[in-house]
């Protein structure tokens, strides 16, 4: 596959080409369901870097050793070992980010971006193009969070990371599910207009969950 | 049968090894873990009770909905200077734990939120001062959730009714609790409001 690919092309593939949100479109409910504020984005696109980056790095590693037939079983407890060893570090350790975190860390298990990321790419590729795309991915994600988080907030609260920045809240439906999926609509199709028209793309046609 | 195995023995050997990083992991954790939350415990309380010169010990345990809680009596040189009473309340997604302090002349002093898992944006306003402050100085039969502006009782956050309503309701039986317990000159006054 894209053994012979640069890792600097790796990188930009997860950030924009294959961005898992608006390209992909996987992982959409963890997108909608927390995206209601910048800093929530932000904390759930953190932990899933981090995950992402170590299940794929252990399942590249592993890749000769699991055996076909039962790959998805192996790739999802490869993830919950590293999702329950970051949990217990932090909780002792990191109190502070923990008090904020530790609600997403929990969900990551289930994520299908990790999961597809292990089947489609770390399962075929060495270490350092796994690890580069781990990165590349989870600051995909990551960034996509942030600006689904940004939109929702600025119409939602009128505010950015906690900071009151209009004096009302215009629209306070972007901060409740349904405005999650209003503002999911509206970026995607808007980045895939803007792809069409100034870089010939085709936009993003896959369906997820 | 050879199969079976092949398939099977990497699949165990995965979890044997993974089993094993996350129990080490846990074993060295725990210890830290427990004691940064037992510290974390009683700062909350001395946020509490800042005037209380006595380390504050639990006085007893109560209970509601099925789950038990602490409650302290706070002292200064032997004088009580407030009393503190663990509690909590159904929200619209979680039980929203709280901490609730009294004045000896039972009113309340100081609620703080410990622990929550409302909806990010709305519920989670409850942890808002302007809301919490709201509690400083009422009494027990002040405690009542308006949707009007009020000075009087309390005003829920918009849009995060049921949130409101659930600390209220842990605020409530945790002054209910105190009052029982330690309110014995007022009781009658207060409770006679209260019904």
């Amino acid at each position: 596959m894209s053994n012979n690919a640069s890792l600097g092309t790796l990188l930009k593939n997860g950030i924009f080409g294959e961005n898992p949100v608006f390209r992909l479109a996987l992982s959409l409910c963890p997108a909608v369901a927390v995206t209601s504020g910048v800093k929530n984005g932000f904390l759930m696109g953190v932990a899933v870097l981090f995950v992402m980056t170590m299940t794929n790095v252990t399942v590249s590693l592993l890749r000769n050793f699991i055996n076909p037939k039962v790959r998805i079983p192996s790739y999802v407890f490869i993830t919950a070992t590293w999702v329950t060893v970051i949990d217990q570090v932090m909780s002792a350790y990191q109190r502070a980010v923990y008090k904020e975190m530790g609600l997403y860390i929990m969900l990551i298990v289930a994520f299908a971006i990790i999961l597809s990321r292990a089947e489609m790419f770390a399962s075929k590729n060495t270490l350092l193009p796994s690890f580069v795309d781990g990165v590349g991915m989870g600051l995909g994600f990551l960034l996509s969070l942030m600006l689904l988080g940004v939109f929702r907030e600025f119409l939602g609260k009128g505010s950015f990371w906690g900071t009151q920045v209009l004096p009302a809240k215009p629209l306070l439906i972007m901060i409740m599910p349904t405005g999650g999926f209003f503002a999911m609509g509206l970026m995607m199709g808007w980045l895939n207009w803007i792809d069409r028209k100034f870089f010939g793309g085709a936009g993003a046609s896959s369906g997820g969950h | 049968m050879k199969d079976i195995l092949k398939i099977t023995l990497p699949l165990v050997a995965i979890f044997i090894v993974a089993g094993i990083i996350m129990s080490v992991t846990y074993q060295h954790t725990y210890p830290v873990r427990f004691q940064a939350e037992k510290k974390e415990k009683e700062e909350a309380l001395k946020e509490m009770a800042p005037d209380a010169t006595d380390p504050i010990k639990p006085a007893g345990i109560w209970s509601a909905d099925n789950k038990s809680y602490e409650y302290y009596q706070a002292t200064a040189s032997g004088n009580s200077v407030a009393y503190i009473a663990e509690t909590a309340g159904k929200g619209y997604s979680s039980f929203i734990k709280m901490l609730v302090s009294l004045n000896p002349d039972m009113k309340i002093r100081d609620v703080k939120i410990l622990d929550m898992n409302e909806t990010p944006g709305l519920g989670d306003q409850v942890l808002e001062k302007s809301f919490l402050d709201q509690f400083k100085g009422k009494s027990l039969s002040q405690i009542i959730l308006t949707k009007s502006e009020t000075k009087e009782n309390i005003q829920a956050v918009s849009g995060a009714t049921y949130s409101s309503r659930g600390v209220i309701n842990g605020v409530k039986d945790a002054v209910q609790l105190l009052v029982d317990k330690y309110g014995a000159g007022i009781k009658t006054a207060v409770q006679g409001v209260a019904k």
